[in-house]
């Protein structure tokens, strides 16, 4: 008898094991689109996640203004803010110095950077609870125009794309999620590369596929390349803080430091139209 | 009335992971306090519950989540049903031993869930999930027990999650 119940026990345990297991698979960041309960989950919940959003910057806010004396602390921050913002602007205008220079050699070339993009501004309301994943919830979605595979920058660089879309909100991918590719390539040499994502705890991610007679340094900046089609071409994305050869001895791995902090992130920008998008063929290494 | 407790406290915690704890990350990790609430409630009520109260709170997160549906409820299932191995094992009032266990259940949990990925074709290499995921939240886990074990015990015993004698 306890012989029956046992063996009955671990047929519905392996029942509910293999069910689960499917079920796993099924619901991966490629549906189409959020399931409607998953919608009602997330817009219900968003306004409690902005409440406490808040409540914690402020806190936080608070401390350091109490750590510091309050008028430094201000002027700090604005100081920082607009360091942040300098900064954005001297890697666009590397980027803009260099295909200047490229316009020399290709007279037809028309492209202008800062007219190629209309974005819209949203906040973070909201991080995975987890540790292996970098999904944030966004307070914008299809309500504002907001669809999958947007892309997904700050004055700094980039930071991810849209995966997931409710009405109200909209759940971005940061490019240090393990699920993460995107097109990118040396500023410098135009050594092309695929960014993947490490785990979103760290911070971190590589750049891989980069053939190994070409010159990978430190310091060097990356930005996108176009090719897959999400990402405009040239946005920054990060900088090299380290080369080595992958296992097979094939290719070489660049570890790349995002230019934006993506553990604070609090106001992003979603690209919502891209003029002029550019798709180039994968070009050869120098 | 224990069980709807229970997933008060599981909500509470995935809105403190997704918020408040985003400012609180130590080398960009947070802990699971998902999983902290999951090995106290199997430490003090035994295997079957820990496992079907873990089953439904790795549900809760996994749909908080919005992506594979059922990573976590396997996860923390078995994580609740190992911690219920060990109610008749260890000594409940020590902290330090739940803090322990805690640990150990947390990188257990956690590899599990890292060999999932592997299912589902993620995969991220050794180097970066033990040392950037699987110990640091273990650790910052486990030390998170001694702030809140005691509130737990108590309401276990004659709070709100006391067992009603019916």
């Amino acid at each position: 008898m306890p012989r029956n119940v046992s063996y009955k026990n671990l047929i519905l345990l392996v029942i509910l094991v293999g069910i689960t297991l499917l079920v796993m698979r099924f619901t991966n960041l490629g549906r189409n689109q959020l399931s409607p309960m998953e919608a009602t989950i997330k817009d219900s919940l968003s306004p409690v996640q902005g409440v406490l959003m808040g409540v914690s910057k402020n806190l936080r806010n608070g401390a350091e203004s109490v750590a510091s004396l309050g008028r430094l602390s201000q002027e700090n921050k604005s100081l920082k803010d607009k360091v942040a913002e300098l900064q954005g602007q001297l890697y666009l205008q590397e980027e803009l110095k260099q295909e200047n220079e490229r316009l020399k050699t290709l007279l037809q070339y028309q492209d202008q950077y800062k007219s190629n993009f209309s974005f819209k501004t949203a906040t973070v309301v909201g991080r995975d609870p987890g540790n292996w994943f970098g999904i944030v919830t966004l307070n914008k979605g299809s309500n504002h125009g907001i669809a999958k595979n947007m892309p997904v920058v700050t004055p700094l660089g980039l930071i991810g794309r849209i995966v997931g879309v409710s009405k109200n909100t909209s759940q971005l991918m940061l490019i240090t999620d393990p699920r993460s590719g995107v097109g990118a390539m040396v500023q410098e040499s135009r050594i092309p590369g695929v960014l993947e994502g490490t785990t979103s705890g760290g911070g971190e991610t590589r750049l891989i596929h980069v053939p190994k007679d070409t010159n990978l340094n430190k310091g060097q900046i990356i930005i996108t390349s176009g090719i897959g089609g999400t990402f405009p071409k040239g946005i920054p994305v990060g900088r090299i803080v380290d080369v080595s050869n992958e296992p097979t001895g094939l290719f070489r791995t660049a570890s790349v430091v995002p230019f934006a902090d993506l553990h604070r992130l609090e106001e992003v920008l979603i690209i919502t139209t891209i003029y002029n998008p550019e798709i180039l063929p994968p070009t050869e290494g120098d | 009335m224990r069980s709807i407790v229970f997933f008060l406290l599981i909500t509470i915690s995935l809105l403190l992971q997704s918020t408040v704890f985003t400012f609180l990350q130590v080398a960009g990790i947070k802990p699971d306090l998902v999983l902290m609430f999951v090995v106290f409630n199997g430490f003090l009520r035994g295997s079957r519950e820990g496992a079907f109260l873990g089953f439904l709170a790795g549900l809760a997160q996994d749909i908080f989540t919005g992506s594979y549906i059922g990573l976590n409820a396997l996860t923390k299932m078995l994580a609740g049903y190992l911690v219920g191995l060990a109610e008749t094992r260890f000594y409940k009032e020590s902290v330090i031993i739940v803090s322990m266990v805690t640990f150990v259940v947390g990188v257990v949990n956690q590899v599990i869930l890292y060999l999932l990925l592997f299912y589902l074709n993620v995969e991220i290499s050794p180097y970066y999930a033990f040392g950037q995921v699987i110990i640091p939240s273990a650790i910052y886990t486990g030390l998170l027990v001694p702030l809140s074990y005691w509130e737990f015990y108590s309401s276990n015993e004659k709070g709100w999650l006391r067992q009603r004698e019916f």
